[in-house]
């Protein structure tokens, strides 16, 4: 940006909120350097930011913890940082009506922490540590517990956004309840930061279980794998998940059953015989790893694999016929996991997506890139086909007709 | 002008009970073929108000009231308490009286009021349609298409029938065996009565053996309940006149029917004839001492001893019996009491077999497809045995299964329960169908 | 009126439609004048019965071609007037179209055309032992399609969700009259959720037709609980004590006495006599945890002063509890010539207040108000009672269900929690939204439907004009000025 039209950008901006600051290299949003960050205090001030923003014609990319800020492909361009860590306070919880509200930029943990008083959850697994309220809605990140519990797709209830224009509206409301109006909370679910800015969001809580325990059955074939996902989803026991480990050519059938003890021991014993020989039980902590993403704490290209749940086998076996190193979680109940692709050749990783994703699209499913290393992300289509794509573009265009909300991040060029 | 006039118009009140909530849709036999309001309680009871508010009886209002099977299905679904079985006589007997229908359908239906409600002329053509039948005679006949829909129904009568013997008499007077609890008259009927006679004589015999006097008045004709379901006010009337007349004259305390269709319009004289000087309190207190005969037996408790019949029963709910007079448990806990005896439930038992009275003679392509899927339900329990309380629901069902090269024995509930009491073996029961 | 438009609109439908399903008959048209809220009566200019999607695609392409706008309807028996039709439009009922597509157990999925009726789903299901969970009080009658429109609920809703939690997919038919694809079978399909902003949009942005709904397996146990008690005071107490208890029961209805002598004069139920409220509590899940929660909301019932407490012994039992909660509505009928069924949500916490405040309300306007209610999740159906024969009776009811919704409001709730704005609860929404909330809304509206053809009229006050710029309005509304809307 011009020096000039930077120092004029600059004041806007700070007479709208008075953090701001120039950005540094840390500040790179999936390599693309942008010039100002700022760090507003309240939804009001947010909306001041985004009007400044609007009349210099800056480049919005907002910002939790920066935990995901490399999923989805790279910005076309990045102005502007809009940092909500500062709106980090959990506003309200009304434990007699089971739900908290949380500014955007609260801590899943700080959440978690809230509600626990109570004796309540908000059932969200922290996939990414320091994982931020808002930064879990704009890309609907979700683990182990969707099986039962939804996402934040299912448990947001109520939300506050800033458009591009910097008008502040809100859909939902307090209750769970409510289809006064549209469901707008869904719209911006998973929009990658592209259609509003997040500031405000109401969700519905759980009690929290008494008792749990973990059962794992070690798997050695995929059609292994798939009998035992197929069985335990076919019994009656409520499982919270049902998770699949793949890689290296073995891998690891996980039940996870919640609730009161008498209960939970009961549907222990049927999930360890449904499983069989092997079937090993834990109560007490949850592995440190249980909700974490394969890719975590390397440089793998991250893909999010969906299928009709019946395809398990399948999927399974496309991920390793070429031969490529990977490691896959996720849940085999719902048909939503994740791999990690350490193979290094980019040529061998396209591969690797293309004949994955027509595996998945052929089981109702899709295949994403999340994240990778630059190279692989310039040489694959990290969103895949997408249907309903005009539409999608015809939204865009009434959101943010100017297109400076995290332009080309998202699907089809969004 | 208007589509109704001053005379028994549809009441407003009573149109005014519906919601809309629209509960009885699912239950309603043509909106379960075609899927219009029009053709839906909801739709017609709409269709009611607009006659009432002034718009003329159109072709197709007649056309979608004509439509509707008279089944009731949709009292029962009605949470509402709407009394759509008042609503639709009444608005049957306005078309009736005030609409031109074309010289078709008033041949067709001329035709069938000169023989049902008759049971010496339904007698008289036993015979001829035996006959008509077993030479191939009904094959050859296909040039009118009136002839076509009378003559094999009557036909199908015939074929169900069971061989004729001499005919089987009911005496005008069966006396209790053992000690007497009530003193009952019979309904002998007329369809029923000619070509099903094995009903009525089982009817007596159970009767008895439960300790009823059963009186046969010899004088009785139809009851009646073709004509008030079709419209035919007057001639609705007359027989419910003279069948009070000739019950009246026999004593009795209780009346007891043995056909679906029947009680049910018994039971409804005192609203028939409400308006009527000399009848109305008579047929009020006649209406309540109408019992279907299964209604009867749960009331006074079984005394004679049953003999095991090693038999599996698919249960039917006549329309008239189940939904129009609300019995539906009496026949399933009196087939019960029989040891071996085993129930099974048919899928979709709200839903008519579309026989409906007459309705499968003038309406045939309805008719013919929902006799088909209650076919395919009653064959779906794999019961030996079908047992209704209808002679329309045993030959609707018997053709619709023909149709599709089936067979299945039938009988009458009071058949099986006559059989269990007889000590006769099951296949007495299962030989017919 | 656009007659040319109709006329086209009619010739087209007659050409992709069998003769049997265009309906231009005047009497026959007139019987498709309401929907489950009888008291709005509009007369389509047409009315369509497709089977296929290609056959409603292509009546909603002629109406978008000649700018002639459509309504849909299921099954009729929406309580907010969705389904209420434009005088100069055509209505596109799904009645027709109740084929069940697929049934896939092992994915948990069932595929099926918008006619086919709520319940049925379920039935086609229940061999497999997996059920449909979304449970409306119409659900023998209520389509998928019309379920889809209003996000509906039921009384299973507070542990399984509500439709948007089980439609995983939909063929759509956008107002231009394209068929899109939305959702899919997997979850989580990549860009914007496009799937949840139409489930509860009632009609205004397209026509689905064919829906992918998510099965769950039915439960090893169910319990249900019917509990007398002296007041709504003691039942609410009842209910807060089971969710503080951290139990999540799959329902906890509550009746007041005028509502249970409804049920009882409709349905024979049987409900606890003098109650002057009932609980009706399910429980299900695995047997083990479902017998100590069983043992658990007892003695918690037991400690809000229930007097009576019935645990069903079987089926047919349940079913007769059930029955009188279903019919509630529709048997109010009977004691009481009119009514207004509303909709209100509180947070559950305020129940006490807002009971008291209805029935204080209640008392000083002479007006009688049943009361039928999702206690678990706060969803108020006051049923206000009235006899429209009666000089100014009708204005007063409607005053007092305002009153109520305006309650609800100042305590955090939600105007509809499940019936849907349709025609009845437009006035409210300015009372719940801002112009700017309202304003994003219709963002998407003029996403999906810029020629405003898709059920116009209903859930917003004022269209927003789909050309202009987003931003706050100054002075009057063009569409006011040009006397077309008018702004509550």
């Amino acid at each position: 940006m011009a020096t000039r039209t930077l120092d004029e950008a600059r004041s806007a901006v700070k007479s709208a909120c008075g953090d701001v600051r120039d950005a540094g290299t840390s500040d790179d949003v999936d390599g693309v350097t942008p010039s100002l960050v700022a760090r507003p205090a309240s939804t009001e001030q947010v909306a001041d930011v985004m009007r400044a923003a609007a009349s210099h014609g800056l480049a919005v990319v907002p910002r939790g913890h920066g935990t995901k800020l490399s999923w989805g492909r790279p910005p076309e361009r990045a102005d502007l940082v809009v940092d909500l860590s500062r709106m980090d306070a959990v506003l309200d919880h009304a434990s007699g009506d089971l739900i908290v509200e949380a500014q955007a930029g609260a801590g899943l943990a700080d959440v978690q922490r809230a509600v626990a008083i109570a004796g309540q959850r908000l059932s969200v697994d922290e996939t990414v540590p320091g994982a931020t309220v808002g930064g879990t809605l704009a890309t609907a990140a979700s683990g182990p517990g969707r099986l039962l519990s939804g996402t934040v797709r299912d448990l947001l209830i109520g939300v506050t956004v800033v458009r591009a224009d910097g008008v502040v509206a809100h859909a939902g409301g307090r209750v769970v309840k409510n289809v006064a109006g549209y469901d707008l909370g869904k719209l911006v679910v998973g929009s990658f930061g592209t259609l509003a800015v997040v500031t405000e969001a109401v969700f519905r809580l759980h009690p929290i279980p008494a008792a749990r325990s973990l059962v794992t059955r070690d798997v050695a074939t995929p059609a292994e794998a798939q009998r035992l996902v197929q069985a335990v989803l076919h019994a009656q026991v409520v499982p919270s998940a049902v998770e699949i480990r793949w890689g290296d050519g073995r891998g690891a059938v996980s039940v996870l059953l919640e609730g009161r003890e008498t209960g939970v021991r009961a549907r222990t014993a049927a999930t360890v015989a449904l499983l069989g020989d092997g079937a090993t039980t834990a109560t007490g902590d949850l592995p440190d790893d249980w909700s974490r993403y394969p890719w975590h704490g390397t440089p793998a290209t991250a893909l999010k694999a969906t299928f009709a749940v019946s395809g398990l086998e399948r999927v399974l076996a496309d991920a390793t016929a070429g031969g490529d190193r990977i490691d896959l979680r996720g849940s085999a109940g719902a048909g939503v996991t994740y791999l990690a692709v350490h193979e290094t050749d980019v040529g061998a990783v396209a591969a690797l997506v293309e004949r994955l994703r027509r595996t998945c699209a052929s089981l109702g499913g899709a295949l994403v890139v999340l994240d990778g290393p630059a190279d692989v992300k310039a040489a694959v289509d990290s969103w895949g086909p997408v249907p309903a794509l005009d539409l999608m573009r015809r939204v865009k265009h009434q959101f943010d007709p100017a297109r400076t909300l995290s332009p080309g991040r998202f699907v089809g060029g969004i | 002008m208007a589509a109704f006039d001053d005379h028994r118009p549809p009441s407003l009140e009573l149109i005014g009970d519906c919601v809309h909530c629209g509960f009885c849709l699912p239950t309603c036999p043509t909106f379960a073929l075609w899927g219009e309001e029009m053709d839906s309680p909801r739709g017609r009871i709409h269709l009611m108000e607009q006659g009432l508010q002034g718009e003329p009886m159109t072709e197709s209002m007649v056309g979608h009231i004509d439509a509707c099977l008279g089944c009731m299905a949709c009292v029962t679904a009605c949470p509402s308490g709407v009394q759509y079985n008042r609503l639709i006589e009444a608005t049957r007997a306005q078309v009736e009286r005030r609409h031109d229908r074309g010289w078709r359908d008033r041949l067709l239906r001329g035709a069938v009021f000169a023989v049902f409600p008759h049971p010496r002329r339904l007698r008289a053509l036993r015979g001829p349609l035996r006959t008509y039948q077993r030479t191939g005679l009904d094959r050859l006949v296909r040039r009118s298409g009136l002839l076509e829909r009378l003559a094999p129904r009557l036909a199908a009568m015939a074929a169900l029938a069971p061989r004729l013997g001499p005919r089987e008499r009911v005496p005008t007077r069966v006396p209790a065996v053992g000690e007497r609890r009530a003193v009952v008259g019979l309904l002998t009927g007329c369809v029923q009565g000619e070509f099903f006679p094995g009903v009525n004589a089982a009817t007596a015999r159970v009767l008895a053996a439960e300790g009823c006097d059963v009186v046969v008045p010899p004088s009785q004709g139809c009851c009646g309940a073709l004509s008030v379901h079709n419209g035919r006010e007057a001639e609705a009337r007359r027989y419910a006149r003279a069948t009070i007349d000739g019950f009246e004259a026999a004593g009795v305390q209780t009346v007891v029917v043995n056909a679906a269709g029947c009680g049910s319009s018994m039971k409804e004289y005192a609203d028939l004839l409400s308006d009527e000087n000399a009848y109305a309190e008579r047929a009020a207190a006649f209406s309540s001492r109408v019992r279907d005969v299964s209604e009867l037996l749960a009331e006074l408790g079984t005394v004679a001893p049953r003999h095991p019949l090693g038999v599996t029963v698919a249960y039917h709910d006549a329309c008239h019996l189940g939904h129009a007079q609300g019995v539906r448990s009496q026949p399933r806990a009196l087939l019960r009491e029989i040891p071996g005896v085993q129930l099974r439930e048919i899928a979709d038992a709200d839903i008519c077999c579309g026989s409906a009275g007459i309705y499968n003679i003038l309406a045939p392509e309805p008719a013919r497809e929902l006799g088909d899927r209650k076919a395919a339900d009653v064959l779906a329990t794999g019961a030996d045995l079908l047992v209704t309380a209808n002679p329309g629901c045993l030959m609707q069902v018997a053709a619709a299964l023909e149709r599709r090269g089936a067979r299945m024995p039938m009988a009458h509930t009071i058949e099986v329960l006559d059989a269990s009491i007889r000590g006769l073996p099951v296949n007495e029961l299962l030989r017919r169908g | 009126m656009n007659r040319t438009g109709l006329n086209a609109v009619t010739i087209a439908a007659q050409r992709v439609l069998p003769p049997d399903a265009v309906i231009t008959d005047h009497t026959r048209l007139r019987t498709y004048d309401c929907d489950g809220l009888a008291q709005y009566r509009v007369t389509p200019a047409l009315v369509v019965l497709p089977q296929t999607t290609g056959q409603l695609a292509a009546v909603v392409r002629a109406c978008a071609e000649h700018g002639v706008p459509f309504v849909a309807r299921g099954s009729g028996t929406g309580l907010s007037g969705g389904a209420l039709p434009h005088a100069d439009g055509v209505l596109v009922v799904t009645s027709r179209m109740r084929a069940i597509l697929a049934v896939r157990p092992d994915d948990q999925r069932a595929v099926v055309q918008p006619g086919v009726v709520n319940l049925d789903v379920t039935k086609a299901a229940t061999g497999f032992g997996y059920y449909y969970a979304p449970d409306p009080s119409s659900q023998q009658v209520c389509s998928i399609g019309g379920n889809l429109a209003e996000n509906s609920g039921g009384a299973h809703c507070l542990k399984y969700g509500f439709t948007t939690n089980h439609v995983v997919g939909a063929e759509f038919v956008t107002p231009d009259g394209d068929v899109v694809a939305l959702g899919g079978t997997a979850p989580d399909a990549p860009g914007y959720d496009l799937l949840g902003a139409v489930v509860g949009s009632e009609g205004t942005l397209g026509v689905a037709t064919s829906v992918t709904l998510r099965l769950v397996r039915l439960p090893e146990d169910v319990q249900t609980v019917l509990c007398g008690f002296a007041t709504t005071d003691d039942a609410g107490a009842a209910t807060t004590a089971i969710i503080s208890a951290g139990i999540v029961p799959a329902a906890i209805e509550m009746m007041d006495a005028l509502a249970i002598e409804a049920a009882e004069a409709a349905v024979h139920c049987q409900y606890p006599e003098g109650a002057g409220a009932v609980l009706v509590i399910e429980l299900d899940g695995p047997a083990a945890d479902v017998s100590a929660e069983l043992d658990d909301v007892q003695r918690l019932c037991r400690e809000s002063a229930a007097f009576e407490i019935r645990v069903a012994a079987d089926d047919a039992e349940r079913a007769l509890i059930w029955k009188g909660r279903k019919s509630a509505f529709a048997a109010v009928g009977r004691i009481s010539p009119d009514y207004i069924v509303q909709d209100g949500v509180i947070p559950r916490t305020a129940l006490p207040e807002v009971l008291l405040a209805i029935a204080d309300l209640s008392s000083r306007t002479g007006v009688r108000v049943a009361n039928v209610f999702h206690a678990g999740d706060g969803n108020l159906h006051p049923l206000v009672l009235f006899d429209d024969s009666v000089d100014g009776a009708g204005t007063a009811a409607e005053e007092v269900s305002g009153a109520i919704l305006d309650l609800c409001l100042a305590h955090g709730g939600s105007i509809t929690g499940e019936h849907g704005v349709g025609a009845d609860k437009v006035a409210y929404m300015p009372r719940m939204f801002t112009d700017d909330d309202l304003d994003t809304m219709q963002m998407v509206r003029c996403a999906f439907d810029p020629a405003g053809i898709a059920n116009p009229g209903k859930v917003f006050p004022t269209p927003r004009l789909c050309g202009e710029v987003p931003g706050r309005h100054r002075g009057a509304h063009p569409l006011v000025e040009a006397g077309v809307a008018e702004a509550f």
